[in-house]
């Protein structure tokens, strides 16, 4: 039965593509003979298109960037906008929010793979985390998205940071809140990606004999969850002064992805 | 969605203060911002002596209600607490959410009238909204500190949340 439900799985899910699966290079018959797992190729257009696109979250990149410039671009013509200083205030101010929000809990994770947050535990002490994808997926990002994403998360804060300066010495103060709050929230994102980015080269070596501890934390609400594929796998990028134990997302062993179809 | 619902689950348990832990666990600021954004919004605008529209009125509560919450935390820090920076925050962001409602109210009521009656009226509901904003944030926040250093801990939270109210009562309308 199991030989049959190998055809079959292999049928449907090929498309009808003949030949052997791409994910082993032997027919699909002789996977069968060696373990009880069915590998299955999805070897689809879909899927191939996902590969070969050059852009593949095109909505996360898209509000990646939008939220930033259109808070950078509100702040500098504010004036043709509306001659209401409170309203701009409180459009720019959401807009930064929105963004803080947006690239912490989507676009870095689906862009980058990267993600941080914080975490409290029982007895009140406060952990920061940060964590890097180990595993890259067959929907990983691709340069062109991991450069866009750099580049936005990077050229904004220096933006504001002008503006902060400009805003000091033209004396135009009321705007001066704004400005330090544009400057605080986007420079949060920007040095938690960073040290996500750079603790995670740093730490590979000792990882891969902690790969499979799971610790049972419950995770902090603010982060959206880890999506649901099977591939992903998430590594600690950094241990965290108050750290006690490592944070890992246990997920299904890397190497073989092993979906059934019945 | 999950975070509104934090959101909404915090300012319930706002308005009614037991010492619960799900508060200060799950810190976000979300809701200090809202209440931050339209406590300034309601007080703009109110005295007699702005030219323009109301602008530095409105950045200036932002920058004392933030300021003062960060320089509380930093007080109550530096006295050796053991909560964290943003949860800290967190507490005494929500805790603003009385004055919001005490201004909300004190803006209708001046709708009626700007007399004797309506500034006992507003009087006593900043009063109220005050002494709750205190006791709800105390009730958090004062628990992290060893005993003797309470009183230390509750002063600036009293004073912060005075100048709050403060400008609520002094608040008229042009």
């Amino acid at each position: 039965r199991r030989r049959r439900a190998a055809r079959c799985g292999a049928g449907g899910g090929g498309g009808g593509s003949p030949g052997p699966s791409p994910l082993t290079g032997s027919p699909p018959q002789a996977l069968v003979d060696d373990t009880e797992d069915v590998s299955l190729d999805f070897g689809s257009e879909e899927e191939l298109a996902l590969r070969k696109a050059k852009i593949r979250h095109p909505l996360a990149t898209f509000f990646h960037l939008f939220f930033r410039v259109s808070a950078i671009i509100t702040y500098l013509f504010c004036d043709w906008f509306s001659n209401s200083f409170v309203a701009c205030f409180v459009t720019i101010l959401l807009l930064l929010s929105f963004d803080f929000w947006s690239v912490k809990n989507v676009t870095g994770r689906l862009l980058v793979g990267l993600r941080w947050w914080n975490q409290i535990d029982e007895d009140g002490k406060s952990h920061w985390v940060f964590e890097a994808k180990r595993v890259p997926t067959i929907a990983a990002s691709t340069e062109a998205e991991a450069r866009i994403f750099w580049l936005g998360l990077i050229i904004c804060p220096v933006i504001w940071t002008m503006f902060f300066f400009s805003t000091l010495f033209s004396l135009k103060l009321k705007w001066l809140a704004l400005v330090i709050a544009g400057i605080s929230l986007q420079t949060a994102n920007l040095y938690g990606y960073i040290h996500c980015k750079v603790g995670g080269q740093k730490s590979i070596s000792r990882l891969t004999s902690r790969f499979f501890v799971t610790a049972d934390v419950p995770k902090s609400k603010y982060r959206v969850g880890p999506s649901a594929t099977a591939h992903e796998t998430y590594q600690p990028a950094s241990r965290c002064w108050f750290c006690s134990f490592w944070v890992l997302v246990p997920k299904i062993t890397p190497g073989r992805a092993i979906l059934v179809f019945q | 969605m999950r975070d509104l619902k934090a959101v909404g689950k915090k300012f319930v348990h706002v308005m009614y203060p037991k010492k619960s832990s799900a508060l200060l666990r799950d810190w976000d600021l979300w809701g200090p911002l809202v209440l931050c954004v339209s406590l300034a919004l309601m007080l703009q605008g109110g005295s007699a002596d702005s030219k323009d529209d109301g602008g530095p009125q409105f950045a200036e509560v932002f920058v004392i209600i933030w300021f003062g919450a960060v320089v509380i935390t930093l007080n109550s820090k530096l006295l050796g607490g053991t909560i964290s920076f943003f949860q800290s925050l967190c507490v005494l962001g929500y805790c603003v959410l009385p004055l919001t409602v005490a201004m909300l109210v004190c803006r209708l009521v001046l709708l009626a009238g700007s007399g004797t009656v309506s500034f006992i009226i507003r009087l006593i509901v900043v009063v109220a909204m005050f002494g709750w904003s205190t006791l709800a944030s105390t009730a958090f926040l004062a628990d992290s500190q060893p005993p003797n250093r309470k009183a230390l801990v509750v002063y600036p939270i009293f004073l912060f949340y005075f100048v709050i109210s403060w400008m609520i009562l002094t608040f008229t309308p042009q």
